[in-house]
């Protein structure tokens, strides 16, 4: 699914260029007062020393070594010889790697021209290809198999040795199927803020992500569908079985989840309002105080086959909330799929699998495929919980990770922000 | 006392969370019917008079008065979610 490096224009790269200085990295950068008289250097400038700890540019070329304290980092006169007694130096070292010089990034036409060539030919496709038909789409990069959706694919949880064991997640949505076979044994709390309704699942819709957020790692049959397969699953039901809601319900489901610990709250639900709405900007950061993540579905009012580009609705227009596209499976945005507003908080954040989706729903059905920001929404909660095991990161460190960690895309980052989420694989918990 | 009532959410400020209890109580005494005091949010949810928003917005903590918006799910047999 990566494509093979491209050519970087004629030529080889230049060499790389060193000074013949090496940089020292401290484990800990608290205490980096170091004796390299071992090494053979001496005249250790500190910033430390120098008024705003600016250190000059003449004790710089001059100095046996330069410690910069604040980051925990020395520029050392030392030979590739000298490498290994730095190494050896008190307090511990990280890494010595040798200096690099930088220079401005030299401009190149030809890069220019290429790039101008590929976005005519692209528009000209574009253009061309709405009127006649004939414009090809992507084919898919991924597709259901025999073990799993295209989705656990795409977001790579197939891989991933993490499954958000001791993690919660709450999904606030029309409910589960409490007497689903795929969730026989499994942890779920399940709790109604809908007046005169039980948690049981009267629509499919909840039981539909809380299946591609949680559901199991090997379903007694068909194909795996569920990201985080180790989570302790919390179930709020804000929605009714007819599918609506509002906020008296909805800010009840958060206000339950935060108080319950929940990393990750995964909403896949939205009004088509263009302005954030107050409570939900509130809440959105509270839960993130309090280490827990809101996720919610950027919205399907776009219509994009006919030049509707729609808009991210509430609560994801909300800064503090994180914003959902859908894709497809060639990685392409969905046509569906809401556009950021311009205004702050109106951004699609990140983007997941949102189109033929297949995960559970009520019985006798058992599964059902269908398309959505909603269904997409879950695949980033799933993720967001492996995350959350992996790393222990929680609130506005766990938004951070995740965009950080998402796979860019060709697509406009105004229809898919950083991108498709990934999952954590291994050794991703370290540092 | 039969004005018709709207669904409101009431947003409490930074200052004010940790007497959200007092912030309700007030709302009350405005004319709001409570229905729900959310401590961890900081947010009140309840029924008010149409007319009632600026005497609840005038209540000390109280930082927005919001109508409630509506969520409505496609039918469970459409295509998109």
């Amino acid at each position: 699914m990566i494509d093979p490096p491209a050519r970087r224009g004629p030529g080889p790269r230049p060499p790389v260029r060193t000074t013949g200085r090496q940089v020292v990295v401290f484990a800990d950068r608290d205490d980096v007062r170091v004796d390299w008289s071992a090494a053979g250097v001496t005249d250790v400038a500190d910033s430390r020393d120098f008024p705003a700890e600016r250190v000059p540019a003449q004790t710089l070329r001059e100095a046996g070594a330069t410690v910069f304290a604040r980051l925990g980092i020395a520029v050392v006169a030392a030979g590739p010889d000298q490498v290994g007694a730095l190494r050896a130096a008190a307090p511990p070292v990280l890494s010595v790697s040798p200096e690099l010089v930088h220079r401005v990034l030299p401009e190149d036409l030809t890069g220019y021209v290429r790039g101008y060539r590929d976005g005519v030919a692209d528009l000209a496709g574009r253009v061309l290809g709405a009127g006649g038909g004939d414009g090809a789409a992507a084919p898919p990069l991924f597709q259901d198999t025999a073990a799993a959706t295209w989705g656990v694919q795409a977001v790579r949880a197939t891989t991933s040795p993490w499954t958000g064991s001791g993690i919660r997640v709450a999904v606030l949505d029309t409910g589960l199927d409490l007497a689903h076979p795929d969730f026989a044994g499994r942890a779920v709390t399940a709790e109604s803020f809908v007046p005169g309704e039980a948690a049981q699942d009267g629509h499919g819709h909840g039981t539909h992500c809380v299946g591609t957020a949680c559901g199991p790692q090997s379903p007694p049959t068909g194909p795996r569908y569920g990201v985080a397969s180790g989570a302790e699953v919390f179930v709020g039901k804000v929605l009714g079985d007819e599918g609506s809601g509002d906020d008296g319900g909805i800010l009840a489901g958060i206000d339950w989840a935060v108080a319950n610990g929940c990393a990750v709250i995964s909403m896949s639900l939205g009004a088509d309002v263009a302005e954030a709405h107050p409570p939900y900007s509130a809440a959105g950061r509270r839960a993130l105080q309090q280490g827990s993540l809101i996720v919610a579905a950027a919205g399907n009012n776009a219509d994009r086959e006919n030049g509707e580009l729609g808009f991210v609705g509430a609560p994801a227009n909300s800064v503090e909330i994180l914003a959902v596209g859908a894709l497809d499976p060639a990685l392409t945005v969905a046509w569906f799929s809401a556009r950021s507003l311009s205004a702050p908080g109106g951004e699609v954040d990140v983007a997941a699998p949102g189109v033929d989706v297949l995960s559970t729903w009520p019985m006798p059905d058992r599964y059902h495929t269908i398309s959505g920001t909603s269904m997409a929404t879950p695949h980033v909660a799933g993720v967001a919980a492996l995350w959350a095991e992996a790393t222990g990161r929680r609130g506005y460190e766990l938004w951070a990770t995740l965009t950080q960690a998402a796979q860019r895309l060709t697509e406009p980052s105004v229809d898919v922000g950083s991108g498709l989420v990934l999952a954590p694989q291994e050794g991703a918990g370290g540092g | 006392m039969s004005l018709p009532l709207t669904p409101v959410s009431v947003t409490v400020d930074d200052g004010h969370l940790a007497q959200v209890e007092t912030v309700a109580q007030a709302l009350r005494d405005s004319g709001m019917q409570v229905e729900r005091v959310l401590g961890s949010l900081g947010v009140i949810t309840g029924r008010a008079p149409a007319g009632a928003r600026p005497s609840l917005l005038a209540v000390e903590g109280v930082t927005s008065v919001d109508e409630q918006l509506r969520f409505s799910l496609p039918p469970p047999d459409a295509p998109v979610q």
